[in-house]
């Protein structure tokens, strides 16, 4: 089970936003900064190489917040 | 078919030309976006790329490259039987470049050419099919031209370049072993979608149709390209397919000099590299010089980062070329004198 604080923590490093971020699982993704082309790709190699899974550009238009990107991660 | 074996087939050298021109992807942009390509540069891994003048075609870089190859190995034109250009910069849409390069290049009448419409993938399947040619007899000294001209001022990825592949019959060769796949459920994820039949050009293809993040608007006459998918297909497809590769090939990876894989972007070739669990050292790179070339990115990488390792003593490679199709393919070669001029402009 992974934790999702931690989750948070790699997924804001993934995305590498030049200015600082904080973020809960509430936070929606709009509102980030940066939430553009690239760092949806580095979420999709974060999930690749970090967890093993898998993940889709279409499985990442339907996460609204952070939280439902982590919710992707499955069981 | 996937995989396959040649025999009697030598790979006599290789010979690569970029444009002189150097674009900065940190400096050559608006200086509106220019706080975003730091962030940009440090993850795509793409810093200078190289860009051909207006007049400027990808056959002509591959002239050079392959009037150098000819120069360097001393091979007489008459002796050239075949002639394939892989390229999806063509200097007409009909006819074939390679045949207009068989009289640019002053080969004999007598030579087969013509052209095979790959992108990414293009090296090891155009190895392939000139090699087939050499080992079925027929053909004994053949030349393969790669590369493409794909640079745009703003767009950070592609990069230009023109190269040449000598390849020569040799009862006493090594084997070459190649694993060669398409998948055409994918044909849109990189995309020229107007201008074919489908579509031909229209008078509602002449305004520009999106505005990106960056405020530059984009036509529909331009190559679109879905990044997700192409990093998914890249990621999923290439690892598995280059263990297959070895396993067929009976070869260890530690017995593998060097990986040479397209160089697509940071992102993709550092997740490839990382879940085949292969060293840096081992992996070369010319991303950050020389950006994505298409298919001349293999020899690019070559040329510029190994050409002295390559030019002495026996270097196994394993080649990996993915993209535009979908289409992915591999190779195992082991090289052994062959001939490497350094990195040619012009």
């Amino acid at each position: 089970m992974v934790a999702v604080d931690r989750f948070i923590e790699n997924f804001l490093d993934a995305c590498d936003f030049e200015e600082p971020v904080e973020a809960t699982a509430d936070t929606e993704l709009q509102s980030l900064p940066q939430w553009d082309s690239l760092a949806k790709l580095a979420v999709i190699v974060l999930f690749d190489t970090e967890y093993g899974k898998a993940i889709t550009g279409e499985d990442l238009k339907t996460a609204v917040t952070v939280g439902d990107v982590f919710r992707l991660l499955g069981d | 078919m996937s995989l396959s074996t040649l025999s009697h087939v030598r790979f006599a050298g290789m010979a690569t030309c970029v444009p002189r021109r150097i674009i900065s992807n940190l400096e050559d942009c608006r200086p509106q976006i220019r706080g975003d390509r730091a962030r940009l540069v440090r993850n795509i891994g793409i810093e200078f790329r190289r860009l051909c003048p207006e007049w400027q075609c990808f056959s002509d870089l591959a002239l050079v490259a392959a009037e150098a190859l000819l120069e360097k190995l001393q091979w007489r034109r008459e002796d050239v039987d075949a002639l394939i250009v892989v390229t999806q910069s063509p200097d007409y849409l009909i006819p074939a470049t390679a045949i207009i390069l068989q009289d640019r290049l002053g080969l004999s009448q007598a030579t087969v050419a013509f052209d095979v419409n790959l992108g990414c993938s293009g090296y090891p399947f155009g190895i392939n099919i000139l090699g087939s040619m050499i080992a079925a007899g027929g053909v004994r000294k053949g030349l393969l031209l790669v590369g493409d001209r794909c640079a745009r001022l703003e767009d950070p990825i592609f990069s230009d370049a023109g190269t040449a592949t000598a390849l020569e019959f040799d009862a006493a060769a090594p084997p070459m072993y190649f694993d060669l796949n398409s998948d055409g459920s994918g044909y849109r994820a990189i995309i020229l979608p107007i201008g074919g039949h489908r579509e031909p050009v229209g008078v509602q293809h002449l305004l520009p149709w999106r505005e990106d993040e960056n405020d530059h608007w984009h036509y529909k006459t331009e190559l679109q390209l879905d990044g997700p998918a192409v990093l998914s297909f890249s990621t999923q497809r290439v690892p598995p397919a280059v263990e297959k590769l070895l396993a067929y090939a009976n070869v260890a990876k530690e017995d593998v000099d060097y990986f040479i894989f397209h160089q697509a972007n940071r992102m993709i070739n550092e997740t490839i590299r990382k879940k085949l669990g292969l060293p840096e050292a081992r992996v070369p790179s010319t991303l950050r010089d020389f950006g994505n070339t298409s298919g001349a990115s293999l020899p690019v990488t070559m040329t510029a980062r190994i050409h002295a390792e390559l030019a002495e003593g026996k270097k196994r490679l394993l080649l990996s070329g993915f993209g535009i199709g979908l289409s992915w393919g591999g190779a195992i070669l082991e090289l052994e004198g062959a001939a490497f001029p350094a990195l040619i402009e012009a």
